[in-house]
């Protein structure tokens, strides 16, 4: 089964520009994500190879609407927005898949809903990025714009991520709020984004900073994600 | 009133601007030298905690709150400013909507100061019928005590049955993710072990907070919904 995730990897990074092979990348990630929620009986969201496969698909799947608002020959976000997706979906490859029971604390839609959420707002953070490495190098307005719209719908997943993650943290822990590293990190990562979206509002001549604080706020979501979970004690760590 | 100097200062976007930066530095100290999950941190209300924490423990948490105090007022400041300067200049609800996740902002912020000025948190070991009291004398006990595991030993499912010995009650089940609310305490189930006898670590949680955060999530929520229907294809 995990050839299918060598396949999409490899059609993501070689896509180059080619829509359709990004789509067809795409299928195929979701075809062995579907397979693998059918082997678990449960979405799969919990580990890093898990989760690293869901990030990947999220980024192809919510980078579809970017890809196709831009003119054909604009292949570049297509193919920046591949090497990313493939580089995450070869990462997985790096970890086991487990097949462990549930804990029960993790059985609840609550849970599905705020990781679910957090990876959508991941993903767009990510294409967010990129967008803002291509307005850096092309000074071309409209990426620039597009950068402020995938932040802004990644913000509200996000938001909404850490809303769910409450209502869960109550009913789970008996508080909606945990001092842990993760839930730092969790709130810096929004105030960044919350001050990325305030930074707009300075004018045209921030224009450059902006794009720089949407490949900024991807590094932090990147620690957010796997250096907290990895390096540092916490509730959500792998 | 604030005088028209302080009012510009304290109302202007480059502050809100450093004082969401200067939390979000203090917050990634905080996360390295907090003492992570296992800190005291979290068995305490905020207040006590800080309290009895020395200042050379607690600094970047004092930090953290007299910044955010002054970002809450920041953001209340430039609310009504935008509300003041935009109104009946464009379209409503693209004033509006900020200003209600703004709203939400503050009430979440509120939240985390009731629950850190009164919440209430104790851990205990009951076997089944242990009674446990609270106050204004009402006292919960434990019937029985359930657990399942796996072939490998982890458990995949636990509960208990509580019932109310004050009043005619009837037994309510607990499990993870469904507490039993008791006069605003709510009682959490952590671990079930069944050997050498049923026994269960159990928490009881007072948060004061909750019912306004979740009105503030809720405000946010709508906010951010609306003001992203009104930006729709702009």
């Amino acid at each position: 089964m995990k050839a299918m995730l060598w396949v999409a990897g490899g059609m993501y990074l070689v896509s180059s520009g080619k829509r359709v092979v990004f789509v067809a990348a795409l299928i195929v990630e979701s075809v062995y994500l579907a397979l693998r929620g059918t082997e678990l009986g449960r979405l799969p969201l919990i580990g890093p190879h898990d989760t690293l496969v869901f990030f990947s698909t999220s980024i192809g799947l919510l980078a579809l609407p970017f890809i196709y608002s831009r003119p054909r020959k604009g292949t570049d976000l297509s193919w920046g927005i591949g090497i990313g997706a493939g580089l995450f979906a070869l990462l997985a490859l790096l970890f086991p898949s487990f097949a462990m029971p549930l804990p029960p604390i993790l059985k609840t839609l609550w849970f599905e809903l705020h990781v679910a959420l957090a990876f959508f707002a991941y993903a767009l953070f990510a294409i967010g990025a990129i967008l803002g490495g291509l307005f850096l190098i092309n000074n071309e307005r409209s990426l620039l714009d597009l950068q402020y719209r995938a932040a802004l719908v990644g913000y509200s997943f996000f938001s909404a991520s850490m809303v769910t993650g409450g209502i869960w943290g109550y009913y789970a822990w008996g508080t909606y709020w945990l001092w842990t590293p993760k839930e730092l990190w969790t709130s810096i990562l929004w105030l960044f984004y919350s001050l990325y979206l305030h930074l707009r509002l300075k004018g045209p001549s921030w224009e450059r900073l902006v794009a720089w604080g949407g490949i900024v706020g991807f590094a932090l979501t990147l620690f957010t994600y796997l250096g907290v979970s990895m390096l540092m004690k916490s509730s959500h760590s792998f | 009133m604030l005088s028209g100097k302080w009012h510009d200062r304290l109302a202007s976007l480059n502050l809100g601007l450093w004082l969401m930066a200067g939390v979000m530095v203090l917050l990634a100290v905080g996360s390295f030298v907090g003492g992570g999950e296992g800190s005291s941190i979290n068995d305490l209300p905020l207040l006590v905690w800080l309290k009895e924490t020395p200042i050379t423990a607690a600094w970047w948490l004092w930090l953290t709150i007299a910044l955010l105090a002054l970002l809450a007022l920041n953001t209340i400041l430039c609310s009504i400013d935008s509300l003041r300067r935009k109104y009946q200049k464009g379209n409503l609800l693209l004033l509006i909507a900020p200003q209600i996740m703004h709203l939400g902002f503050l009430f979440i912020a509120l939240a985390h100061l009731f629950s850190a000025w009164g919440g209430f948190k104790q851990s205990m070991v009951v076997r089944e019928g242990s009674v446990i009291g609270f106050p204004e004398g009402a006292q919960v006990q434990v019937v029985r005590l359930q657990a399942v595991f796996s072939p490998k030993g982890f458990p995949t499912d636990y509960s208990g049955e509580l019932r109310e010995v004050t009043a005619v009650g009837e037994v309510q089940t607990i499990s993870p993710n469904h507490p039993f609310f008791l006069h605003g305490f709510g009682i959490y189930l952590k671990e079930v072990q069944l050997y050498p006898e049923p026994a269960a670590l159990i928490e009881i949680h007072w948060e004061p907070g909750a019912p306004w955060a979740l009105a503030g999530a809720l405000l946010f929520t709508v906010g951010n919904v609306v003001l992203l229907a009104v930006r729709r294809g702009k």
